[in-house]
C-alpha cells in the first residue's frame, strides 16, 4: 500500500528517528523513498538569496550550492541510502510546509514522513513568519497520510504488530480505518485495537455528565465501533474495541501505552491553524507530541484506499 | 559590446540569457565586468536631449541650494546627517553633473551614480513635499535610474528582475499555468473550510478583476487563498485572469521603461479582454504605483488612467467594511497595541492615507491603534523601497535604513505592525530579524480572515 | 553716465526683466510633456488647477506647510527677505515717482517711510541670516557654490546701496548711482540666473501641484495633499 514515501527532513539529528521509521517502512512495504529537504527560506524579497535553514545564514542560491547541499544530505543518510536502493534526494527552496504540500500535490506520494520540530527555541527561521508549524500545516492539508515521529521514544525498534486506530466517527475516520485495517491485516502478527475517547473535559459544558450518562455514552460508542467497522474487517480476528472517557489525547496515549502500540492511526480534525492555538495544538498534535510510537494522521483531503 | 558578457547595455530578453545571468552567483562576474563597461556618451546625451525637458531641467536649475530637503530624507537622518546624503546634493552630483557635462562622464562616475540611485534613494518622494520650489528629487532619481539602466549600470538583481518581466510578464519565473494551477490548489486546500470557495478564471464582465504579486504564487499562496476567501465572504462577483495577472514591476525599480510598458500592457490587455467593472490589486505598494499610477503613461494613455477603474486592495477592504459586505466580529478585533505602516507608493503618492485608517477603525478595538509619527503622507519609507530590499550589494545600507522605521515603531509601543504592502512587510520582517525589537507584523488578509463573520452557507457542514 | 543709467538703461533693464521672465514662463510651459513628465495635464483641468493652486498658496504662507514649520529660523528669514525684496521695489514711493515719469502709470499704493525702512532692514538682516546659513550649516554648505553668493549679492546690493543713499551715508550721489546700477543689474540678469525663480517658482510649484492633484492622489475623493 505504501509504494512511494516522501520523507521530509531538515537533515538534523531531530529527524534521525523519523529517518529510521521511514526506511523501515520502505523496507517492509518495498517502497521508494524520496528524501525531501527544503534548504532555505526566501529572504530578500525578489532576490536570489535564501536563509539556509541549517546554518541560519544568508546564501545566494545557485546550482553549485544546491548540489553541495544535496551531497551533504546524501552523506548524512549514507547508511540508509546504501541499504535501500530505491531512493533519491530532492532539494527545494521555500517554506517547508508549502514545498512539501506542493510536491505531494504533484507527485502524489502514498505517505509523508515527518520528524519532530526542528527547533525548540523561537529563533527558528520558520517560526518567525508562519503561523503553525510544518507538522500542523502539512497534516492539515496533505492529500495523503502523514506519519509523524516526534520523539526518539516514538520510533519503533522492532517490527510493527500492534496498531491503534483512534476514531471520532467522522468521514476522515472512515478513511483512517481503511488504512489501519489494511496495515494490520498485511503484517505478520498484526493486531488492530479500535478506540474512541469520550470527551468529558469540555470546559464549556456547564454540567458535568452524570456517571450513568457517561456509561451510556461509552456503551453507545462501543456499539457504534462494532457496527461501523467490525463488519469491514472481513474475517480479521485479532482486534479489540475500547471506549474510555476523559481528556481525549490523554486517553489515547494511555491506551496506546497499554496496548504497547507500534503505530497510532487517527484522523485530523482541526479546521484552522490559529496563532493562538498553535502552541496548545489540537488533540492530534498533543497525541503526536506525547505518544511513544509514530502517529499517522489522516485528514479530510485523503481519499480512501482503492481496492 | 561582446555578446558573451553578462554586463552590457542589452536588456535581458530571453529565458536563456536570464538563466545565464542568474547562474552568476550574487552577480560576481557581472559586477567585475561592470568595472570595465564603457559609457556610451553619445547615447547618454541624446537620450537626455530627447527626454529631459522643462520640468527636470528647471528643477535642476532653480534649486536654491537651501538645504531644506535634508531633514526630510530618512537616509540623511539615519546616516548621521552626512551632507552627501542631502537629496539636492545627491541629484545635483549625479544627474545635474551629467547634464552639465553633456554626457561626458566615465565609468567611475557611473558607478558613483549607480550607488547614489539605488543605495542612497528609495524614490519615496518625501523630499518633494519639503522643497519650497516643489522639486521632487525622487522623481529625478527615478529618471536617473532610467539613464543608468540604458547604459548597463544597474544592480544585478534588478537587471534580472527587469528581464523576468520581459520574459515572463512577472517578477519571477512564474508562468500563467503556474498561477492558475496554484489558485486551483488553494481552492482545493481551503474549500472544505469555506464551502463553495473557488477562483473564477477569465470571467467576462465581472465586477472585480483581481491582480497579484507573482511571489504569492511561488512562496505565499496562502495569500491567494485568503483573497479568494474574503471576496467569497463578501459575495463579490470577481475573477482572476490567466494572462496579465501580475501587478508588480521590478522593471520600474530598474529604470527599464520599455519593460515597464510591456508589463503594464499585459495587465491592461486583460482588462480590455475581460471588461471588469474595476481592477483590484493585492496588498502591494509599488505594484499599485506601477500599474495604476504611472502605468497609463508608459502605455501612452492620454488621460493618465487605466482602461478600467483601479483600486488598491485597501480601498476594497474599506469599502467592504463600510458597506457591510465584510462584517467584523467585535469580540475578535485587535486588542493589543498596533500601528500602521504608510506605504509611500499609495499613501504619499496616491492619497490613500484616510482609507487605511478607516480600516483600522473597524479592525482595532478603541484605544489600541497608535499612529506612527510622522504619519500619513509625511511618514517615512520602510527602508526597503525602490528595490532596496532585494539588492545584495547594498544590503548594509538597507539594514541601516531600517533603523528609521524601527525607531518609529518603538516609539509607538506597538506589538503588531500592520503593513499592507509586500515591500514594507519584507522590510519590517527584516528589521525584526536584524534588531529583534519583539514585534509581529502582518498583511490585512490574515487578520481579516480571523475576525470576519463567515456567512452560514459558507461554513462547513459537519 | 548717470543719464544713461537713468534713461535708456532703465527701459532696457525693465524690458529685459519683463520679457525675459515671460520668455522663461513660455519656454517652461512649452517644455512640459504629459508623456515624459507622466502627468495628464490637459485631461483633468479641474483637478490640475486645484492642485496647482494649493501647491502655490500653502507655500506662500509662512508656517502653512510642514516643511516651513520644521525650519522656523529659515522660514522667518525667507519670508522677511522676500517680503521686503518684493514689496520695496514695487511700492516704494521714489520708485513709483520715476515710473510715473516714464510710463505715466504707477502704483496707487505706496509704502510709508517707516514701513519701507523696516522692510529694507528686514531684507538686510535676513540676508545676513541666509549667508550665515550657507556658511555654518553642513547640509547647506555642501550645496553652496559661488553662484549662490553672487545671487545673494545681486539681490542685496540694491538694498544696501539704497539704504546707504537713504540715510545719506557718505556721498549721496555715489550711493544713489550704485543703487541704480545694481538695481538694473538685478533686472538684467534675473531671467538668466537663479533669480528666474521669481517666475519659475510659480511654474514649478504649479507643476508639482498638478502632478499630485491629477496623478498622485488629488483625484481620490475628499483627499488633498497636506503640504
Amino acid at each position: 500500500m505504501f509504494k512511494k514515501i516522501l520523507f521530509a527532513t531538515s537533515a538534523t539529528p531531530a529527524g534521525d528517528y523519523a529517518a529510521r521509521v521511514a526506511f523501515e517502512l520502505a523496507n517492509r512495504f518495498d517502497a521508494h523513498v524520496s528524501i525531501f529537504h527544503v534548504l532555505g527560506v526566501p529572504s530578500r524579497g525578489f532576490s536570489q538569496t535564501v536563509v539556509d535553514v541549517r546554518t541560519g545564514e544568508n546564501v545566494v542560491l545557485d546550482d553549485d550550492y544546491k548540489s553541495w547541499v544535496k551531497e551533504e544530505i546524501q552523506t548524512y543518510y549514507e547508511n540508509q541510502l546504501k541499504d535501500h536502493k530505491a531512493s533519491d534526494v530532492l532539494i527545494e527552496v521555500g517554506f517547508p510546509h508549502r514545498e512539501i504540500l506542493r510536491y505531494a500535490r504533484e507527485k502524489k506520494p502514498d505517505l509523508i514522513v515527518l520528524g519532530g520540530s526542528t527547533d525548540e527555541n523561537d529563533d527558528s527561521v520558520y517560526k518567525r513568519h508562519i503561523a503553525g508549524s510544518t507538522i500542523q500545516r502539512v497534516t492539515k492539508s496533505a492529500p495523503c497520510p502523514v506519519l509523524i515521529v516526534s520523539r526518539p521514544a516514538a520510533s519503533f525498534w522492532g517490527g510493527i504488530s500492534s496498531i491503534v486506530f483512534g476514531t471520532d466517527f467522522s468521514p476522515a475516520s472512515d478513511v483512517s480505518f481503511q488504512y489501519a485495517n489494511k496495515i494490520a491485516s498485511s503484517i505478520e502478527d498484526g493486531e488492530l485495537h479500535m478506540f474512541h475517547a469520550v470527551d468529558i473535559s469540555n470546559i464549556h459544558s456547564s454540567l458535568a455528565m452524570s456517571q450513568d450518562k457517561i456509561e451510556e455514552t461509552l456503551r453507545l460508542a462501543r456499539n457504534k465501533i462494532r457496527s461501523k467497522y467490525v463488519s469491514q474487517l472481513e474475517g480479521f480476528k485479532k482486534y479489540s474495541i475500547d471506549v474510555w472517557e476523559g481528556l481525549p489525547y490523554v486517553e489515547i496515549v494511555k491506551y496506546a501505552r497499554e496496548k504497547q502500540a507500534d503505530l497510532i492511526i487517527m484522523s485530523h480534525q482541526a479546521k484552522d491553524v490559529d496563532d493562538d492555538n498553535a502552541r496548545l495544538g489540537s488533540n492530534m498534535e498533543q497525541v503526536i507530541m506525547r505518544a511513544t510510537c509514530p502517529v499517522i494522521s489522516i485528514n479530510r483531503h485523503t481519499s480512501g484506499l482503492v481496492e | 559590446m561582446s555578446e558573451e558578457t553578462l554586463c552590457n547595455r542589452q536588456p535581458i530578453q530571453t529565458e536563456e540569457s536570464l538563466k545565464r545571468l542568474l547562474k552568476d552567483s550574487g552577480g560576481a562576474q557581472y559586477y567585475k565586468e561592470m568595472k570595465s563597461l564603457d559609457v556610451d556618451q553619445d547615447l547618454l546625451w541624446s537620450t537626455i536631449q530627447k527626454t529631459c525637458k522643462s520640468r527636470i531641467r528647471t528643477w535642476l536649475e532653480i534649486c536654491a541650494h537651501c538645504g531644506m530637503c535634508a531633514e526630510s530624507c530618512f537616509l540623511y537622518l539615519i546616516n548621521d546627517r552626512d551632507p552627501t546624503q542631502v537629496p539636492a546634493y545627491k541629484i545635483q552630483s549625479t544627474l545635474g553633473e551629467i547634464i552639465k557635462r553633456k554626457g561626458r562622464v566615465d565609468n567611475e562616475f557611473m558607478h558613483m551614480a549607480m550607488q547614489t540611485a539605488w543605495a542612497k534613494c528609495t524614490c519615496c518622494n518625501r523630499c518633494g513635499l519639503y522643497c519650497p520650489n516643489g522639486i521632487d528629487m525622487g522623481v529625478m532619481m527615478s529618471y536617473l535610474r532610467g539613464l543608468l539602466y540604458a547604459q548597463g549600470f544597474v544592480p544585478w538583481e534588478l537587471k534580472i528582475g527587469a528581464g523576468m518581466h520581459r520574459v515572463y510578464n512577472a517578477q519571477m519565473d512564474v508562468t500563467n499555468e503556474d498561477f492558475v494551477e496554484t489558485c486551483e490548489w488553494m481552492a482545493e486546500e481551503y474549500e472544505e473550510d469555506y464551502v463553495g470557495l473557488h477562483f473564477p478564471v477569465d470571467k467576462e464582465n465581472a465586477d472585480i478583476l483581481y491582480t497579484i504579486n507573482a511571489r504569492e504564487v511561488k512562496h505565499y499562496p496562502e495569500d491567494l487563498a485568503e483573497a479568494a476567501i474574503l471576496f467569497h465572504i463578501a459575495g463579490e462577483d470577481w475573477t482572476i485572469t490567466s494572462k496579465g495577472w501580475e501587478q508588480t514591476s521590478l522593471a520600474m525599480f530598474a529604470g527599464d521603461w520599455e519593460a515597464c510598458k510591456i508589463q503594464v500592457e499585459s495587465v491592461y490587455d486583460a482588462m480590455e479582454r475581460l471588461k471588469p467593472k474595476r481592477m483590484i490589486g493585492t496588498e502591494c505598494g509599488h505594484a499599485h504605483r506601477a500599474t495604476v499610477v504611472e502605468g497609463p503613461y508608459w502605455a501612452g494613455r492620454e488621460n493618465g488612467l487605466a482602461p478600467v477603474k483601479c483600486m488598491h486592495y485597501v480601498e476594497w477592504v474599506a469599502e467592504a467594511l463600510r458597506e457591510g459586505k465584510l462584517v467584523i466580529d467585535p469580540d475578535k478585533r485587535i486588542k493589543e497595541p498596533v500601528t500602521l505602516q504608510d506605504s509611500c507608493n499609495y499613501v504619499r503618492n496616491h492619497g490613500l492615507k484616510k482609507i487605511t485608517r478607516e480600516i483600522m477603525s473597524y479592525m482595532v478595538a478603541p484605544g489600541y491603534f497608535i499612529d506612527m509619527s510622522p504619519n500619513e503622507e509625511h511618514n517615512y519609507c520602510c527602508g526597503g523601497g525602490g528595490g532596496f530590499n532585494g539588492i545584495g550589494l547594498y544590503r548594509k545600507e538597507r539594514n541601516q535604513a531600517l533603523i528609521t522605521k524601527r525607531d518609529q515603531i518603538l516609539k509607538t509601543g506597538a506589538k503588531l505592525v500592520i503593513a499592507p504592502c509586500h515591500n514594507c512587510w519584507d522590510a519590517i520582517r527584516d528589521l525584526e530579524e536584524e534588531y529583534k525589537i519583539g514585534i509581529r507584523w502582518s498583511f490585512l488578509k490574515p487578520l481579516l480572515i480571523k475576525m470576519v463573520k463567515v456567512p452560514e452557507h459558507m461554513q462547513p457542514k459537519d | 553716465m548717470q543719464d544713461i543709467l537713468t534713461g535708456p538703461m532703465i527701459w532696457l533693464s525693465l524690458c529685459v526683466f519683463v520679457f525675459g521672465m515671460l520668455a522663461r514662463i513660455v519656454l517652461y510651459i512649452r517644455g512640459l510633456d504629459w508623456k515624459l513628465d507622466r502627468v495628464a495635464y490637459k485631461a483633468h483641468p479641474k483637478a490640475g488647477m486645484k492642485g496647482a493652486a494649493r501647491s502655490i498658496i500653502y507655500w506662500l504662507l509662512p508656517f502653512a506647510t510642514t516643511s516651513w514649520r520644521k525650519q522656523p529660523v529659515m522660514t522667518v528669514a525667507f519670508f522677511v527677505f522676500h517680503l521686503g525684496a518684493i514689496l520695496v521695489p514695487l511700492f516704494l514711493l521714489a520708485h513709483n515717482m520715476i515710473l510715473k515719469d516714464m510710463v505715466f502709470l504707477s502704483s496707487p499704493i505706496t509704502l510709508n517711510m517707516c514701513v519701507a525702512d523696516l522692510l529694507s532692514w528686514g531684507v538686510i538682516v535676513s540676508g545676513i541670516v541666509l549667508i550665515l546659513r550657507r556658511i555654518s550649516l553642513p547640509e547647506v554648505r555642501i550645496l553652496t557654490t559661488t553662484n549662490d553668493y553672487f545671487i545673494l549679492f545681486l539681490a542685496l546690493a540694491p538694498f544696501v546701496t539704497g539704504l546707504l543713499a537713504r540715510y545719506q551715508v557718505g556721498e549721496y550721489h555715489f550711493w544713489y548711482t550704485m543703487h541704480i546700477l545694481f538695481g538694473e543689474l538685478f533686472l538684467l540678469l534675473a531671467p538668466f540666473t537663479k533669480l528666474s525663480h521669481i517666475a519659475l517658482f510659480f511654474m514649478s510649484r504649479a507643476q508639482l501641484g498638478m502632478d499630485f492633484g491629477i496623478k498622485r492622489g488629488g483625484m481620490k475623493q475628499g483627499v488633498s495633499m497636506a503640504w
